[in-house]
């Protein structure tokens, strides 16, 4: 096992580039890739990946909600995947949205799942293989799951609400300007319909990048400890609420500080700040 | 509303097109999206290269207007800007060079969804609209400069001494 990963609370939720190069062909494995960019799996992917893509498979249609048991159980179908399988995510913009699906297939309790450190960037600079086919996975059967657990993993507004009014920690995973109002667009994106800037008031200022290293690996525990721990200053028993936008560089965070970090009660607000912000006679907190 | 003939015949062609075949030939324009950069030799009358604040990478925009009032755009993109927006830089600079600058700064953005899909059109994925407002911004950008040379000649030209 990679050294780095024996640190963390749950070595074995991480594979290397190395790992995966070496078990492509793995029985009881499926590679999926989870992006930003749309068309990316497209134009090329890891050998035997199948695309999941968070629109159109992870979310409701017509419901600002994820799917359903039903529509979960019919995914992991079509993509061969059965209870059994060992899911491996991996994706773009240092594995944002590989963490938002692996955080979805938690709220079904599939819970042997992966994801790749470094994601799609390392295994590309790296020189990894890419190929265009696309796999037909044989479809196989994965029983409809009795509920989602959003309890364990989600914060829906009125919970982030009681949440901040009792003082509870908060995490917003946003760059600096958006935390504090200057900006009402992450950097380098259009504006994404905030009507308001700023954080919910409580909230401390993390950036999710803050976990990444320049290769989009995921710091050690001691460098992930002395961020979450020693600046934030939260504990492993604390109840915690990271957001960001639209949950999925939350996820990000939530996957370092449950996994990585071993905390025991962490959720996304997957509402975040295109809820939190726009919300009427919702309070909110500037630091311009 | 009519678009260029150029860009009229791409829309009609992916119209038509099953979602899978739709995606298909995005990924082909994307590929041809390297081939849009400038060539040597190529005269430019106006260079528009820059990373805005909201876009993931620089984006540079080459326009020449011929004599017969043809517009030719050369157009070149950061590694880190994304496919679809790589294969609507193909699509336009395919459908839109030979268009008179007037006829560029016409085209309405509605056609996007038609070529890429309503599936694709969605939150995270808006930069698709980016390219066609950079070429229209450079259009706009040379017809300005190209009236405050004429203004200033005439200014020239009308306050010259009497011979």
């Amino acid at each position: 096992m990679n050294p780095k990963f024996a640190e963390y609370s749950q070595p074995d939720v991480l594979v290397d580039t190395e790992w995966l190069a070496a078990n492509l062909d793995t029985p009881g494995i499926r590679i999926v890739e989870s992006n930003e960019d749309l068309l990316l799996y497209d134009v090329g992917h890891i050998p035997g990946a199948v695309h999941i893509d968070w629109r159109r498979d992870l979310n409701d249609q017509t419901t600002r909600d994820y799917v359903g048991p039903e529509a979960f159980a019919e995914l992991c179908r079509r993509n061969g995947i059965t209870p059994d399988t060992t899911v491996i995510f991996y994706g773009d913009k240092s594995n944002w949205w590989a963490c938002y699906a692996f955080w979805v297939f938690q709220l079904f309790g599939h819970t042997k799942a992966k994801v790749l450190d470094g994601g799609r960037d390392k295994w590309e600079a790296e020189g990894r293989p890419l190929t265009r086919a696309t796999p037909k996975p044989e479809p196989v059967d994965y029983p409809v799951p009795a509920q989602r657990d959003d309890a364990s993993h989600r914060a829906y507004f009125q919970q982030t609400l009681e949440h901040m009014r009792a003082g509870g920690r908060m995490v917003d995973v946003r760059s600096p300007k958006e935390y504090s109002g200057e900006m009402t667009h992450m950097p380098e994106y259009p504006q994404e319909g905030v009507l308001r800037g700023g954080h919910i008031p409580g909230a401390r200022s993390c950036p999710w990048a803050r976990a990444a290293k320049e290769d989009k690996t995921f710091k050690t525990r001691a460098e992930l400890e002395a961020i979450y721990a020693g600046e934030l200053g939260l504990k492993t028993d604390d109840d915690i609420i990271a957001y960001c936008r639209i949950g999925e560089r939350s996820s990000h965070t939530w996957f370092v500080l449950k996994y990585l970090l071993g905390y025991q009660k962490v959720r996304n607000y997957d509402g975040s700040w295109t809820e939190w912000g726009n919300m009427v006679r919702t309070p909110i907190e500037k630091s311009i | 509303m009519s678009y260029p003939a150029a860009l009229q015949e791409i829309i009609e062609f992916f119209e038509l097109l099953p979602e899978p075949e739709r995606r298909e030939n995005l990924i082909h324009y994307s590929d041809a999206a390297a081939s849009c950069v400038r060539k040597e030799g190529q005269v430019f009358d106006l260079e528009d290269v820059r990373k805005d604040e909201e876009c993931t990478d620089t984006v540079g925009v080459f326009l020449h207007v011929d004599e017969a009032g043809a517009a030719r755009f050369a157009i070149e993109l950061g590694p880190k800007v994304q496919t679809l927006t790589k294969a609507m830089t193909a699509i336009l600079c395919r459908g839109l060079n030979g268009s008179t600058p007037e006829e560029v700064l016409a085209v309405p953005a509605d056609f996007v969804p038609r070529i890429v899909g309503a599936d694709l059109v969605r939150l995270r994925s808006q930069t698709v609209y980016y390219v066609l407002s950079r070429m229209k911004t450079a259009v706009k950008m040379l017809l300005d400069r190209r009236r405050a040379q004429a203004a200033d000649a005439s200014d020239r030209n009308t306050s010259l001494p009497a011979a």
